[in-house]
């Protein structure tokens, strides 16, 4: 089992296409769960599927390929995830001095 | 509050301030008020009404493969929208930047079933690289700007738009800004130093090296690079099929295209090479042969803009990500000056026989019906190796790719990745309206042509001077060469009655020649060539012609078919 982690800014249709990555590839989607994430206007997804290594990271890339997706993760289910939030949390401070 | 405009027309303004100048559409009941809008804009901005939006989106690429800029397509909601789905799938695979902009109806009826209404964000967000549903008027110019910035940044594609009669009613102001910034998408990422560092170490180590480039490189505008690093380096390279035109033909150490039906030397080279360097390409099937032992006793570098494309298919030793020119120019200041003579003709004997064996029987034959590479090359002759050459899919495609010939980068437009009949005829016409200076030939089969032969009309209502060679076997060749060689013979539902191109060409109004003899080949093309306008030769054409060489499917590269029962060896 791999989880597959993804934040996103928010976008009608994202949802959708982000599942068709899994769906192109045969892979079942077990359990998804939406909610806002703890940086503020960011969406997270969590994905629990039943996969391979390869599989999981190659659909991370795809996923990551979303014009709106800020950053895709995957793990295994047994594992911790503990470098996500910090980061998304330095590619967002990045991001925001790019703009400035 | 400044001056208010409809969105319709805002869509407009900002279509002509992101730098359009020409359109491809055709109007219905959802964007008529664009329509009504457009009438404003005569003089601006050039609309070209195809004859279904098919041939809209093709041309939108074609459009887009000559110029470089993002081709533009405006269609109604609905069957207008489907109809450039094809089109939507095709630029995707084939990295296409081409903005559409569908209509769609009105915010309260979305989901209600309405005429005309179908859910296209839900069916083109798996197959584009961006879709965007506009739904309130101010949201437009924004929207335009984002989709002109995506489509043509990274690597590009198409951006679809879906604009509801809401917002193209509705009023706002205008203003646009462009988009140069998304936080969620970094289409321009650099190389690192370290992988810069490790290739140059790999490759000033390689005693037989091999660079394989695909249409990365004309899309980073990469050619000179790559000339300059090969003249460095001494390395022979090679193209995919999107990659032709952009090493010129004549260059030394071009190698010819990989492939299926690709050149001999190079595929043997790509099976002895100790290192592989992939640039701006990514692996097709067509490419690789079976994938397992592609290369397999190589090192490989991968150059690519696109993270998920490295170690996609083949797994490789290292991935560059990062734009084509700008590493191609970091690893020529680091290579060594070096030259491989014993290593180019160590493929000496694969181009002998390709060249005694395939090459001259199919393009100078002595005697039978005239043959597909023998009008190919008469006219590559005829236009001194300068054209923008089109293709459609199918032999047409495969034995133009193999005996077209360049001088000059973004001359070879055809549907690779996704393979689409019937992209050819209006792909040309979009080609041929970006590039009007240039001569734009098309390749094409019976059965493609028949596919979108309704942009005839198109082709005579703008006059688009277009040169069609119709490659006339009356088979839907390609399907019957694979039923010939792998399905025992049975030839089932390929053979195709034709109809009197003359006539259909007289009722559009378009130049005519039909050729079938050897001797009238060489006048017929100059004819063609010389015509004012566009212009359909008919050369019919042995009806069982076969191309060759070829790589049967899933199979190693060195497994290659001279003929049908002649397999090439590489030992002596």
């Amino acid at each position: 089992m791999y989880i597959i982690s993804v934040y996103s800014e928010n976008q009608v249709g994202l949802l959708s296409s982000i599942s068709q990555i899994f769906t192109r590839r045969n892979i079942n989607i077990e359990s998804l769960t939406v909610f806002p994430s703890e940086f503020p206007g960011v969406h997270h997804f969590t994905f629990r599927v039943v996969t391979d290594e390869f599989s999981a990271s190659q659909v991370v890339k795809f996923i990551e390929k979303k014009v709106e997706v800020l950053r895709a993760y995957w793990y295994e289910s047994n594992s911790v995830s503990a470098g996500e939030h910090d980061d998304l949390s330095a590619y967002l401070i990045e991001k925001d001095k790019t703009q400035k | 509050m400044g001056q208010q405009y409809t969105g319709a027309e805002i869509l407009l303004k900002a279509l002509l301030d992101a730098g359009v100048d020409t359109v491809f559409g055709y109007p219905g009941g959802s964007i008529i008020k664009v329509y009504d809008e457009l009438s404003k804009y005569q003089g601006k901005l050039r609309h070209i009404l195809v004859r279904h939006e098919q041939g809209a989106i093709h041309a939108a690429q074609g459009y887009a493969r000559a110029s470089g800029k993002p081709g533009v397509v405006i269609v109604t909601s609905g069957p207008g929208a489907t109809n450039v789905i094809t089109g939507v799938a095709d630029a995707m695979i084939d990295s296409t930047p081409v903005v559409v902009i569908t209509g769609q109806v009105g915010n309260a009826s979305l989901g209600t079933d309405a005429f005309q209404e179908t859910d296209v964000i839900g069916m083109t967000g798996p197959i584009d690289k961006w879709t965007f549903q506009i739904r309130r008027p101010e949201d437009v110019a924004p929207a335009v700007a984002k989709a002109f910035y995506i489509a043509s940044s990274g690597r590009p594609g198409p951006v679809v738009l879906d604009f509801t009669k809401d917002a193209q009613t509705g009023l706002a102001g205008y203003e646009f800004r462009k988009c140069s910034f998304i936080r969620s998408y970094d289409p321009h990422p650099e190389a690192s130093e370290e992988a810069l560092d490790r290739a140059a170490e790999m490759i000033n180590d390689a005693r037989k090296p091999l660079l394989v480039f695909g249409q990365g490189v004309a899309i980073s505008h990469a050619e000179g690079a790559l000339d300059a690093f090969l003249r460095k380096s001494g390395i022979p390279a090679a193209s995919t099929m999107l990659g032709l035109s952009s090493l010129p033909s004549a260059n030394p150490l071009y190698m010819g295209m990989v492939g299926m039906h690709g050149n001999m030397a190079p595929n043997i080279l790509t099976c002895n090479c100790d290192l592989l360097i992939a640039v701006g390409m990514r692996f097709s099937d067509r490419v690789t042969g079976h994938t397992p032992s592609y290369a397999a006793q190589a090192r490989k570098i991968h150059i690519d803009i696109d993270e998920s494309e490295i170690g996609k298919i083949v797994p490789v030793d290292l991935g560059i990500l990062g734009d084509a020119r700008e590493v191609l120019e970091a690893l020529t200041a680091r290579v060594h000056t070096a030259s491989y003579p014993e290593w180019i003709a160590s493929a000496d004997r694969a181009r002998e026989v390709e060249r005694t064996r395939v090459a001259l029987p199919e393009t100078a034959p002595a005697e039978g019906p005239v043959k597909m590479g023998e009008v190919v090359a008469e006219v590559m002759r005829a236009v001194g190796d300068d054209a923008i050459v089109v293709t459609d899919v199918g032999q047409n495609q495969l034995i133009s790719a193999r005996y077209s010939r360049f001088v000059r980068s973004r001359s070879f437009i055809s549907s690779g990745g996704l393979g689409t009949m019937g992209f050819g005829l209006p792909a040309a016409m979009g080609a041929k309206l970006a590039v009007p200076g240039r001569q734009v030939c098309l390749f094409v089969g019976d059965g493609g042509l028949q596919m979108t032969i309704q942009e005839l009309g198109t082709i005579m209502q703008d006059r688009i001077g277009v040169k069609i060679i119709l490659l006339d076997n009356n088979w839907l060749g390609n399907v019957r060469q694979w039923q010939e060689l792998f399905f025992g013979g049975r030839y089932s539902c390929t053979r195709m009655l034709n109809p009197d191109y003359g006539l259909i060409a007289a009722a559009y109004g378009i130049g005519f020649r039909a050729v079938s003899e050897r001797a009238e080949l060489s006048s017929a093309v100059l004819e063609m060539l010389d015509s004012e306008g566009p212009f359909l030769l008919d050369a019919r054409v042995l009806e069982e012609g076969m191309v060759y060489p070829m790589i049967p499917p899933m199979k190693p590269l060195d497994r290659i078919m001279v003929s049908k029962d002649e397999w090439y060896s590489d030992g002596e």
